[in-house]
Formats: structure tokens, C-alpha cells, sequence
């Protein structure tokens, strides 16, 4: 379905001063079965940026970012058409390696989903799928990843012990550590603070702050304000579609479509 | 009376027919445990471990009924889980909405409440037939085929309890999907299927129809397989409609010995689930 | 304004801080007005009314103040609310120093009627008329959002300025005439100057406004018309003007 104007052709992005675009999401239509959940939906997602979803439930924010890393093709009848271009490469054609293509693209869960194994474990997991390495670079690897996801101090004395032990908040931050420490290059997020109590909220806010000098970040969040203080460009859907994508300072001071500022200031949702 | 009062009443008259019905099913369980108890501890002594079926009219034990029960037990445990655990991860794992994995489930839920007693004709005609004689192999077999269905639909329910989530979250790491399912959905689900296992187990365990028609009984000491073996239900079965006390004694002391391991069976899947939930 | 919040509390709010700048908008205007009245009528009893009443002012600019800092905190207001608070919190701080302003001038006639009228006191209600409809229009325009009337308003301030750059020359030659003169000019003078100010901060207003609606400041540079810093009088000694230029 190509009604619907694309709001950001390429020729129109907002600039980003040095941030090259990390994946390029090029008309991307998505399918539940006969239901058409996203319907053409075109941005750039910048390198060393947090770009966030935003836009009221039902709006195809979380389908957009399970297109991203094809986690969808775990359930049939779920058919995704379009290209996203990850450095150079289209990431959507068939007959890629999925579990290759997953490995570069790390994705967070709303709901907290440790492993049923050790901490130590939990980490080790991705990194175990596709390197082998001697056992001190290993723990090397599992200590930097937890030390970046805010996590060691906590853990560094009880790594054995099963990772469904800690808290709410641990566990998202395990979670990140996990994803993290397969080094990927895009991190997708998905309402990862949405299950957290607001200490806990700020603590991942801060840990994607921190991040983001070294990966691209997509966050989806239904916590408008959590998109305002996190992010550094926003897009907000409404439908299946893109309605409106800008610098978030722009989004949130002077949106330039209606439904967006309708969006933002409470009056529809 | 107001609908107040009307309703209390009506509360303590149907509290009280759930206690009487409560009431009436312990009521003969415990008749059942009493008689069996009361009976089978006059069996119970340490030859009832040592000694072989006796001639009829003296004293013996059940120790070849014992090894046959176990032998078997063993044997269709050894056929029956992982092949009841495979076919259940394949109708949980990769056949969630096919046709296919239905018509399978279908089949599997038929063949769990078929009677014992069928199977036995068949392994007969299969096995016993073909062979041209009653062997430990064909009771064995029987039971395996009793044991399957209930190991494939516990095993399933038990794989279907794992959140989705967790699936996601491997394959969102790059796991490929065997990976997966070894990695994460058999040990988030381990501790129920062995439950699942154990309680199979105890259910052929007790299993007297199939094995008269396959593995048949034997009254001496006999290791092979390959001929009728001595098995516990069977000896019962016999011993129990036999003129002789003393072969009425062991069949009350075998029942006894069934019960028991079976309330053991019982109680280690209990523990085992009671662990996982303290765990949590 | 468009549909309504989804919190109703959260338009009643924002309706109240606008209703406390109408209020005080309107009470600028008639402090500003009494206050040329008391001027041109030599009426001490009202400039003693004028002074006092811009307590009420000074009250309704506090409560602009913390019912602002209420939105901010408790609605974390976005995109057009936010310029609507943040306009509403400049707006009250600009319209009481025009009151400010006003009460000033108030008080300097005070002492002006104490002393016998002199002319030129009657080139002070010309503009001050001038900046009472600076300020009644750049009301208006707060109160129906419109960008273009504040434009209107932004680019007449040039013309106040003006006003006041040729009263000051004005006040200064008749200083020069008649020492008796300088007390009451000086009194003039200071007035004209809060005039010129109430203009400044009218415009100040219209800024604000343009912002709220557009979400951009107005672009360029300020008119100003009033080069009276720069000004320089050199005085005649009577002698030679007496003689005509021989």
C-alpha cells in the first residue's frame, strides 16, 4: 500500500553533524497474516544515537523493532516486505543467515527474561554461540560487558549463582550485559524499563546514556518522557504509520504535525 | 428470610456437601490402604526379598517377580522416555500450529486413554505371535507403549509453560533453533518433565492386563528375557485367586510392595516439583 | 486552542494562568491610564490610588510565578504548553514592570502638581496614549494568539521611540530657556523615559507571543528609534540669542 506520502524521503533526512546512518529502513510493510500492521514505513537510524518510537498502543512501535532484527520469522504467517540496509547490506532479503544477522543486532526484552543458569552463564551464552575462547578471555569478556551494563559490583561475588535470583532491575541490566557482550552493532530496546520501579527505570536511562557512544540505539517506550530525556531523535507512529520523525528537542517544543503535538500534549492516547 | 440470611444458608449447605463428598471418596481410600496395610504387613519379611515363588502350600518370597517388574520397568523406561520427550518437543517446539502436529496430538491423546488391555493384544500379535512365545521383551514393550503418550503429553504441556519470551530472547542472541530448545526450553522445563517421567513410571508399574498376554508369568527364578518372566501383577493376579494361604499372603504382600513403591514414585515427583518452586 | 487535554484538570490549569495575564493585563492598562489622568489633572488622589493598587500587581505576578512552576513540575508540559507556560511566566514579569513603570509616573506627578503647570507637560499624554495602545493591542493579541497583531505592535515601538527621542529634545531646550524650568522637565523627563520603557516591555510581550505561537523568535533586529543616548546639546548664552546672529 503506497497511499500514504512517505513524511522523510532520504533527500529530506535531517542532518546528523558527523553521524553516519547505521540502518536505513527503506518502505518496510508488515503483515500479521491478512492484518497490515506497518505500512511503509521509511527513516534512517543514526550510528551513536538513540532514536525512540514513540506513539499510543497498537501503533506498530514494537513490530517495527521485532522487523529489525527478524525475530518475527519465529511465528508463521508473519511476513515483513521492504529492505532495511545495514552497511550496504539489505538485512530483510531471504536466504541471509538469520541467526548471523541476529548476532549483529542485540535486542531487550519488556519483561526481564534471565536464563534458567548461572549469571556467569546468562552472559556467556551469545558469546558461547559463535566464538570459543580460552576460558580467562571469557571471563574477560563477562566482566566488561556486566561492568558496562552497571551490573558487576552486584554480581561480581555470586557469578554461580542462577541469574532468576536477582531482582527486577538486576535482571534487565543482566539482560543488557547479555546482549552486550556479543558486541553488537545496533542495540533494539524494547519498553526496557516499563516492567522497573523508577530508581531502577533511571538506572537503564543512565546506562543508555553511557551506551550510546558506542552503538546505535533504537528504544521503544510508551513513557513519553522517558523518550524526551533519553533520546536523541524521535518517531512517532500512529496506525502502522510514520507520522512524524525529527530531533527530539524539535518533537517536543514545536512538532510540526498536528497528531504529533496532539500526541505529546495529552490530547489524544 | 432476607437475601442475605437465604444466602448463607445456601453457603453452609453446599461447604457441607463438598466436606460429605470429600468424606465419602477418603472413606474408601482408606479402606483400601487399611485392608491392603492390614493384610499385606503379615507378608512383609526380609524373605519376601530373597526367596522365589514357592510351590503351592509352602513358604517362598517374590524375588523373581520383583527382578521381572524391574527388568521391564527398566526396560520400557529406557524405550519410552526419550521417545515420548522427543515426540513431545517436536509437537511443542516446531509443530505449534501446523495441521499436522494436531492430527499428532489427536492420535497421542487417544492412545493415552486406551485400554491397557488392547495394547497387550496387540504387542500379542505383534510380538508374542511372531516370536511364536511369551517373552519379557514383548512385556516390556507393551509397556513402553502404555508409557509413551503420557511422556509425550507431559513433556509437551510441560515445554508449552516455558514463556515465549525466553525463546525470543536465545534466538534474539543468534541461537539457532535446536540450540534453543536444548539449551533453554529443556532446562526451563526439566524439572517437570521429569516429573512427568517418574509418573509414567508409576503407572506402568502397576500395569497387570498388558502383561498377561506378553510377557505371561514365570513361578522360577529366570533372568532371560527372551521367555515368560515372573512380574508382580501377574503373580498377584494368580496367587490371589489360588486356594493356597500362603500364596494369598504373598499376593497381599506383592500388592503392598506395589503400593509402596508407587506412593514413592509419587512422592519423589512431588519433591522434585516442590524443589523448583522453592527455587523461584 | 485545539481539542482539549485528556486531563480536564490540566486545561483548567492552563485557562487559569491565562486568565491571571488577562487580569493583569487589563490592570496595566488602567494603571497606565490613571496615571496620565493623574498627570494631566493634577489629581494627587488618584496617583496615591495608582501607588497602592500595584500591590495587587505584584500579587497577581506571584501567583502567575508558582501556578507556572506547579505546570512545570507536575504536567511536564510539551511542545505548545510548554511555550504557553514559559510566555505566561515572561509576559506577568513584563506586565508588572509595566505597571511598575506606571506607578512611577504616578508618583513623580505627585510632585509635579506641586509645582505650577508648565507647556510642555502636555506632550507627555500624546505618548503615553501611544504606549496605552501598545499595550491594549499586544493584549488583545495575547488573548486570541494572534502572531500578526504582535507583529504589528513589535514594529511600533519604532515609533514611540521616536516620540521619546523628540520630547527629550523638547524638555532639554526648554531647560535651556528657564532654569525655573529644570525641577519640573526633570520630573517629565523620567516619566517620559518609564513611558518609553512600558513601550519596550510591550514589545517584549509581542516577542513572547510570536515564540508561543510559532515556536521561533522573531527574526532580526528590534527597531529602535531612540537615539537620545547619542544626543548632544550645546547651550547658547542669552547674549547671542538676544543679538539674532549679528
Amino acid at each position: 500500500m503506497t497511499g500514504s506520502p512517505v513524511p522523510f524521503p532520504p533527500s529530506e533526512r535531517q542532518p546528523a553533524g558527523d553521524s553516519p546512518v547505521k540502518a536505513d529502513i527503506r518502505d518496510v510493510h508488515f503483515y500479521y497474516g491478512k492484518f497490515h500492521a506497518l505500512k511503509g514505513i521509511s527513516l534512517p537510524l543514526y550510528d551513536r544515537r538513540v532514536t525512540a518510537f514513540i506513539g499510543p498502543s497498537g501503533c506498530g512501535k514494537s513490530t517495527l523493532l521485532r522487523v529489525l532484527n527478524r525475530i518475527y520469522e519465529l511465528y508463521p504467517g508473519h511476513v515483513a516486505t521492504g529492505e532495511v540496509i545495514v552497511d550496504g547490506q539489505n538485512i530483510l532479503a531471504p536466504g541471509l543467515d538469520l541467526n548471523l544477522v541476529r548476532a549483529k543486532i542485540g535486542m531487550v526484552f519488556q519483561k526481564p527474561t534471565p536464563f534458567p543458569m548461572s549469571i556467569y552463564d546468562n552472559v556467556a551464552f551469545g558469546i558461547r554461540l559463535y566464538e570459543k575462547l580460552p576460558r580467562a578471555e571469557l571471563d574477560d569478556r563477562i566482566e566488561a560487558a556486566l561492568r558496562r551494563a552497571a551490573l558487576w559490583d552486584e554480581v561480581k561475588d555470586k557469578l554461580r549463582q542462577s541469574g532468576l535470583g536477582l531482582s527486577g532491575g538486576q535482571q534487565q541490566r543482566l539482560c543488557i550485559a547479555r546482549a552486550i557482550a556479543v558486541q553488537p552493532e545496533i542495540l533494539l530496546l524494547d519498553e526496557p524499563a516499563s516492567a522497573l520501579d523508577p530508581i531502577s527505570t533511571q538506572r537503564i536511562e543512565e546506562l543508555i546514556a553511557e551506551l550510546k557512544s558506542d552503538y546505535c540505539i533504537a528504544i521503544v517506550t510508551h513513557n513519553m518522557q522517558q523518550a524526551a530525556r533519553s533520546s536523541d531523535y524521535t518517531a512517532f507512529m500512529y496506525l502502522g504509520e510514520l507520522v512524524e520523525f525529527d530531533l527530539t528537542e524539535r518533537i517536543f517544543t514545536y512538532p510540526r504535525e498536528k497528531r504529533t503535538e496532539d500526541y505529546v500534549t495529552g490530547r489524544f492516547g | 428470610m432476607s437475601v442475605y440470611g437465604r444466602r448463607r444458608l445456601m453457603n453452609y449447605a453446599v461447604i457441607g456437601l463438598a466436606f460429605a463428598a470429600t468424606a465419602f471418596g477418603l472413606l474408601w481410600l482408606v479402606l483400601v490402604l487399611g485392608t491392603l496395610v492390614y493384610e499385606g504387613a503379615g507378608a512383609m519379611s526380609p524373605a519376601l526379598f530373597t526367596e522365589m515363588t514357592p510351590p503351592p502350600g509352602s513358604k517362598g518370597g517374590l524375588l523373581n517377580a520383583i527382578f521381572g517388574s524391574l527388568a521391564m520397568t527398566a526396560i520400557a523406561t529406557a524405550i519410552g522416555t526419550p521417545t515420548g520427550i522427543l515426540a513431545g518437543t517436536f509437537l511443542a517446539e516446531y509443530a505449534r500450529g501446523s495441521r499436522f502436529g494436531e492430527v499428532v496430538r489427536f492420535i497421542n491423546d487417544i492412545l493415552l486413554s486406551a485400554p491397557s488391555i488392547i495394547v497387550g493384544l496387540f504387542v500379542y500379535e505383534a510380538m508374542v505371535v511372531q516370536m511364536g512365545h511369551f517373552s519379557g521383551w514383548a512385556g516390556a514393550m507393551a509397556l513402553a507403549i502404555i508409557m509413551i503418550p503420557v511422556v509425550v503429553r507431559t513433556s509437551e504441556d510441560m515445554l508449552r509453560l516455558v514463556p515465549d519470551a525466553l525463546r525470543e530472547a536465545a534466538a534474539a542472541l543468534g541461537a539457532p533453533k535446536w540450540k534453543v530448545v536444548v539449551t533453554i526450553s529443556y532446562r526451563a522445563a526439566l524439572q517437570g518433565m521429569l516429573t512427568g517421567v517418574l509418573l509414567a513410571v508409576a503407572r506402568i508399574s502397576g500395569e497387570t492386563a498388558p502383561l498377561l498376554f506378553t510377557s505371561l508369568s514365570n513361578l522360577f527364578w529366570s533372568a532371560d528375557l527372551n521367555a515368560p518372566i515372573a512380574n508382580l501383577p501377574v503373580v498377584i493376579f494368580n496367587f490371589a485367586m489360588s486356594p493356597y494361604a500362603e500364596w494369598n499372603a504373598l499376593a497381599w504382600g506383592g500388592a503392598l510392595l506395589i503400593t509402596v513403591a508407587i506412593l514413592l514414585l509419587n512422592i519423589g515427583a512431588r519433591l522434585l516439583t516442590a524443589r523448583s518452586t522453592f527455587k523461584t | 486552542m485545539p481539542a482539549e487535554h485528556i486531563i480536564k484538570s490540566y486545561d483548567d490549569e492552563l485557562r487559569r494562568l491565562n486568565n491571571i495575564i488577562v487580569e493583569m493585563g487589563g490592570l496595566a492598562e488602567s494603571q497606565l491610564g490613571a496615571a496620565i489622568d493623574a498627570v494631566a489633572e493634577r489629581d494627587s488622589a488618584l496617583a496615591a490610588r495608582v501607588v497602592q493598587d500595584d500591590a495587587k500587581v505584584d500579587a497577581l505576578e506571584q501567583e502567575a510565578d508558582s501556578l507556572a512552576i506547579r505546570l512545570l513540575a507536575l504536567r511536564q508540559p510539551m511542545a505548545r504548553d510548554l511555550r504557553e507556560v514559559f510566555a505566561a511566566l515572561k509576559i506577568a514579569s513584563d506586565l508588572e514592570r509595566i505597571c511598575d513603570y506606571a506607578a512611577n509616573v504616578a508618583k513623580r506627578s505627585i510632585a509635579l502638581s506641586q509645582a505650577p503647570p508648565i507647556q510642555p507637560v502636555y506632550a507627555l499624554p500624546r505618548m503615553a496614549h501611544l504606549a496605552q495602545q501598545l499595550v491594549k493591542e499586544v493584549l488583545d493579541a495575547y488573548v486570541a494568539r494572534d502572531a500578526g497583531k504582535a507583529l504589528e505592535v513589535w514594529h511600533r515601538d519604532e515609533e514611540l521611540d521616536e516620540m521619546y527621542a523628540s520630547i527629550f529634545r523638547e524638555f532639554l531646550t526648554y531647560m535651556m530657556e528657564d532654569p525655573r524650568n529644570i525641577g519640573p522637565c526633570t520630573h517629565l523627563l523620567f516619566m517620559a523615559k518609564n513611558i518609553e520603557r512600558i513601550g519596550d516591555h510591550a514589545t517584549n510581550i509581542a516577542e513572547n507571543l510570536y515564540y508561543l505561537v510559532h515556536g521561533t523568535p522573531i527574526s532580526g533586529v528590534r527597531p529602535k528609534g531612540d537615539n537620545s543616548s547619542l544626543e548632544v546639546v550645546t547651550p547658547q548664552r542669552p547674549a547671542e540669542q538676544r543679538d539674532g546672529g549679528r
